[in-house]
């Protein structure tokens, strides 16, 4: 018999805080201790989860399907790497300017998703992602292809005492990562815990069912994809702050992909979910590209293939029996052994007093029933 | 006019590829409601197959035909051992399990067959010399290959149309295509029929995939990608669920990528329309098409119920 917590009691604050705390404590000890080649993988795995997180907000909460992803990192990173580098922007200027051109692109596909049911939706954002880098190759010249944030264009700021040498720069890069990594987690729950959360779902579950409750359907999803497009874009600016280049192939479908299942890894649906899948996916995927190679008791030429993204996909797949709700799924079934969580009970001052009565004498009748 | 002659007839050999891969993704669709993402890398990994036993020795043909007979088979294990057992926890289940499978058997076949991401030489099944060409007025020309092409594929086309309207297979087919549980009640074993579906795309999807590296001559991990792409395009503007869709659809819309590319210079937007952005035209063809009819040229509505 698992252990009753209330929500929002004592020891339910003490966990959440201790949480917080641990997970602030190590970003403070990996930035303080960890070498720049470290922190630039860290970058990059917070840069993979904010993608992640992005697409769990549209995909596992609102049931909407997108392989275009890429398409709205892509956009960003050349907004940003265009507008520093011939206009001589305020790289934060362009990060604002790429999440709102993101958020219209993002309500732009989210109108025909407004006709287009489940697989016609998912091949509308593939047909995207597919052409993105063909238009990109084509509008964009080589040298505004190849720039980005690098160098002097985005320099620590000096109250950080940051100076923009190379190790330096690694920490300011890995503080922005875990800051828009933050915020886009934060932003993600709030509105997963809002009424606005609680209408994503509904049409998630049944669209129809849900216009009826009184959603409404065409704000609820065209708007969930442009947010949804818009915290994309965010992890394509960071990817624009980090490298050194980036080119029509820097955003292809295979990144999209990647996003898609980085998110199942860690669990689809599951407010943690996307992050600890990126970074699972992430370093499961550096470790196996640098030591697979190596591995000589593997037949044939096999180790010196892409030993990591073929089990990767197969995880993936052995997941969708095993753990249905990623790793974070399974940690959770783990833990609901030993603690639960039970829900603030409901406010009812609204209703008239004969109505609590006869409304209590139903639910014990059902919980009755149901023993 | 005998240069448009010319840009539909290579538009047609290319859209006829593109026609074939779309009626697997219908045959898969129909059956079962899914979308196959990983249409294209199952056919990738049937045409590596191909390459692999015709390298030991056996005439191309024959290689194909072993190949796509293996991927029937391997079609079918997919759906019995993958698709079914996740469809039972959810569609989103599906989804997962074939993009899963898009990443693991792209990355399998460059595991097992050496020098696939840069590109195995492919050998074709038709006459493909500088001047193998009937002549056509207007000074068009037909291409040997583009004929063979385009013929085997209404070939099979045709064959399939048989199989769906003429034999008791077929009708038990549309059957489950268009109800399911009455399918079942008239004692269609439908579990068969989906494994079958399954197994006929997968083969086709093999035969397609032979023939995109015949034309290329070449076969690698990124073949399918582009073939895909436009044969769920394909797919989609002839309506999910309509096989005659799956034809006009890949057929047009390979047209339509041949005029595009080879729009005149001098015409209007022609800095904005051209070779390298023909499939950008191509898309929003579609994406206009699909927002007057959400469900294809061809497909059929349904009425959702609560």
């Amino acid at each position: 018999m698992p252990t009753a917590i209330k929500e929002s009691s004592p020891p339910h604050w003490l966990a959440r805080i201790l949480a917080v705390a641990v997970l602030a404590a190590l970003a403070l000890y990996i930035a303080s201790s960890a070498k720049p080649s470290t922190l630039g993988n860290i970058t990059e795995a917070c840069t993979l989860a904010v993608a992640a997180v992005a697409l769990n907000l549209l995909l596992g909460f609102n049931g909407q399907i997108s392989i275009g992803h890429s398409t709205f990192a892509g956009l960003a990173a050349f907004t940003a790497g265009y507008s520093v580098n011939f206009w001589r922007w305020n790289p934060y200027v362009s990060l604002a300017v790429g999440l709102v051109l993101c958020f219209v692109l993002g309500l732009a596909l989210g109108l025909p998703a407004l006709r287009l049911k489940g697989p016609y939706l998912a091949l509308v954002t593939l047909a995207v992602a597919f052409v993105w880098p063909t238009i990109a190759a084509k509008f964009l010249d080589k040298k505004v292809k190849a720039s980005t944030l690098k160098g002097t264009k985005l320099q620590p700021p000096t109250w950080t005492g940051l100076t923009n040498s190379r190790p330096d720069r690694a920490v300011f890069l890995y503080w922005l990562a875990v800051v828009i990594l933050v915020l886009a987690y934060v932003i993600v729950r709030n509105l997963r815990k809002s009424r606005i959360g609680r209408a994503l779902v509904a049409v998630r579950d049944n669209e129809t069912a849900a216009a009826v409750m009184g959603v409404n359907l065409k704000f609820t999803k065209t708007v969930t994809f442009g947010i949804s497009a818009a915290i994309a874009g965010a992890s394509g600016w960071l990817t624009a702050a980090r490298l050194d280049r980036l080119d029509e192939n820097s955003f292809t479908i295979l990144n999209s992909i990647k996003y898609l299942l980085a998110l199942f890894l860690g669990g689809a649906a599951t407010l943690a979910g996307p992050i600890v899948g990126a970074f699972v996916y992430y370093f499961v995927d550096d470790y196996l590209k640098t030591h697979a190679p190596t591995w000589h008791w593997l037949p044939g030429p096999i180790s010196k293939g892409p030993v990591a993204s073929f089990l990767l996909g197969t995880i993936v797949i052995i997941f969708v029996f095993i753990a249905p709700f990623g790793l974070v799924g399974f940690i959770k079934d783990q833990v609901r052994r030993v603690f639960v969580v039970t829900p603030r009970p409901l406010k009812q001052a609204v209703a008239s007093p004969e109505l609590i009565e006869h409304t209590s004498d139903a639910t014990a009748a059902e919980s009755s029933a149901q023993d | 006019m005998g240069q448009l002659l010319q840009y539909i007839l290579n538009g047609l050999a290319k859209g006829s590829i593109y026609s074939l891969i779309a009626l697997g993704l219908v045959v898969i669709y129909r059956g079962t409601g899914h979308l196959n993402f990983a249409q294209g890398e199952m056919a990738l990994f049937a045409t590596f197959g191909a390459w692999w036993i015709h390298d030991h020795g056996v005439p191309l043909l024959f290689a194909i035909t072993l190949a796509a007979a293996l991927a029937f088979v391997g079609g079918g294990v997919i759906e019995f051992g993958l698709i079914r057992p996740a469809g039972k926890k959810s569609p989103f289940a599906v989804v997962v399990v074939t993009i899963g499978l898009f990443q693991a058997l792209n990355s399998l076949s460059g595991l097992l067959f050496q020098g696939a991401g840069t590109g195995l030489p492919f050998g074709t099944l038709f006459p493909n010399k500088p001047n193998d060409f009937f002549r056509l007025p207007g000074d068009a020309i037909w291409r040997y290959e583009n004929v063979g092409v385009l013929a085997s594929v209404l070939a099979i086309t045709g064959i399939l149309f048989a199989l769906f309207q003429k034999t008791k297979v077929g009708l038990a087919m549309r059957m489950v295509a268009n109800n399911p549980d009455s399918a079942k009640l008239s004692g269609v074993s439908t579990t068969r029929i989906l494994m079958l579906s399954w197994g006929i795309s997968a083969l086709i999807g093999a035969i397609g995939g032979a023939l995109v590296a015949g034309i290329n001559t070449n076969v690698n991990l990124a073949t399918m990608f582009g073939v895909f792409l436009l044969a769920s395009a394909a797919a989609t503007l002839g309506g999910l669920d309509s096989p005659l869709g799956a034809v006009v659809g890949g057929l047009s819309l390979g047209v339509v990528e041949s005029l595009v590319s080879n729009y005149p210079k001098d015409w209007w937007a022609s800095s904005y329309v051209g070779a390298d952005t023909s499939v950008a035209v191509a898309f929003l063809i579609i994406l206009v098409v699909l927002l007057v009819r959400p469900a294809g040229l061809f497909g059929s509505s349904r009425v959702e119920r609560v």
